[in-house]
């Protein structure tokens, strides 16, 4: 800031649609008004001439070397691979470059597997047979057992039916009997 | 290749198209950042971070803004946030110039004049005090506007409010450093 006299004071109702006017910020209208009002103001013409002076110098960036804006973009490249990284992490298992990692997830995958059918099939044992719950052999019915309760059962069906038959039989004896007998009549 | 396709090809995985998209804003991201921390290391780590969070976020850009103010509003919000965490800013970086041996700037500067060359150094202090002294969001109006050279329009896009406010904050922001000037002199 070479000139650093201070900023004239403007009219008050002008201030702000000349900060616009600096920014080339207003409309046709206001600009042509402020324009108008320019020509006969000179407190609002220096006003508007230390924004010119002033503002620009302010917005006036540091330059940086080529090297720095290099590096710059070399760092952020990094960083957004590892940002990806860490968000696909899983995808590294999977990278062709990894063919040890085939074979090694197919032993991996069969071991567990194997180990998984061994102690399986050992749950399974001691689900249908709990310990410390077992039943009493003798209680136990084998198949010999239950042909020999099937025959029992139909031998006694037979029985029964014989049974019926003789009453009935029986019966029918008896009645006949009744009708040769003439005295005994009802 | 325009922005909008950039975007949309980086939005399905190609981050090699969003590394074109850093290349084009990375020194538009530094400097709004450098304005706001005047810190260069802290400019570059939170302008990084802003490209680092639009990448992560950028299937939830819509398109329905332009990429470069949906950009701007991370850097800004980014700058906002850390002067919240740390309410002192090192202002003091601006002034390197005025700081600098008084050898390189009669080299630099063909028109030296010491006596100019102080006035002016105290000024630039007595502006930088001013821009930190303001409402963030004033503060942010003004930088966007006058040190990057949005339009107000889009200032009030980056922002999230309407370019009557922004007009407010511009203004608002003129005659703190228009002030701050006078009574300089």
């Amino acid at each position: 800031m070479k000139n650093s006299a201070p900023l004239e004071t403007a009219c008050k109702q002008y201030e702000e649609d000349l900060v616009l006017h600096y920014y080339g910020e207003n409309g046709d209208n206001e600009r042509r008004r402020v324009e108008q009002h320019l020509t006969s103001c000179h407190s609002c013409r220096r006003f508007l001439g230390d924004l010119q002076r002033v503002l620009p110098q302010m917005a006036g960036a540091e330059e940086m070397p080529q090297a720095f804006w290099d590096n710059y973009y070399r760092e952020t490249v990094s960083k957004l691979a590892e940002q990806e990284e860490r968000k696909f992490w899983w995808r590294s298992l999977f990278n062709p470059m990894r063919t040890w990692m085939a074979p090694a997830f197919g032993t991996v995958a069969v071991a567990v597997l194997v180990v998984g059918l061994v102690i399986g099939k050992g749950n399974l044992r001691l689900f249908v047979e709990p310990r410390g719950e077992s039943i009493p052999r003798e209680i136990l019915a084998d198949q010999n057992q239950l042909e020999f309760f099937e025959s029992m059962d139909m031998l006694e069906a037979l029985d029964r039916l014989e049974n019926q038959d003789d009453q009935k039989t029986d019966t029918t004896n008896g009645e006949s009997n009744r009708a040769e007998l003439p005295g005994v009549v009802a | 290749m325009r922005d909008e396709e950039l975007v949309a090809l980086s939005q399905q995985g190609d981050r090699h198209c969003f590394e074109i998209l850093v290349r084009r804003y990375m020194e538009k991201a530094y400097h709004i950042a450098f304005n706001f921390t005047r810190d260069s290391e802290t400019a570059k780590d939170l302008s990084q971070d802003a490209f680092l969070r639009a990448y992560a976020n950028l299937k939830q850009f819509n398109g329905r803004s332009s990429f470069y103010t949906w950009f701007y509003r991370i850097v800004v919000n980014l700058c906002l946030d850390h002067a919240r965490r740390h309410r002192r800013v090192a202002w003091e970086s601006l002034d390197r110039m005025s700081e600098e041996p008084a050898e390189q700037r009669q080299l630099a500067d063909s028109s030296y004049a010491p006596e100019e060359q102080a006035l002016a150094g105290e000024a630039k202090r007595r502006v930088n005090e001013t821009l930190e002294t303001m409402p963030k969001k004033q503060r942010a109006a003004f930088l966007l506007r006058n040190h990057q050279g949005l339009s107000i329009a889009d200032v009030a896009k980056v922002m999230k409010t309407t370019e009557g406010t922004v007009r407010v904050y511009l203004h608002r922001a003129v005659a703190a450093l228009r002030q701050s000037l006078v009574e300089f002199v």
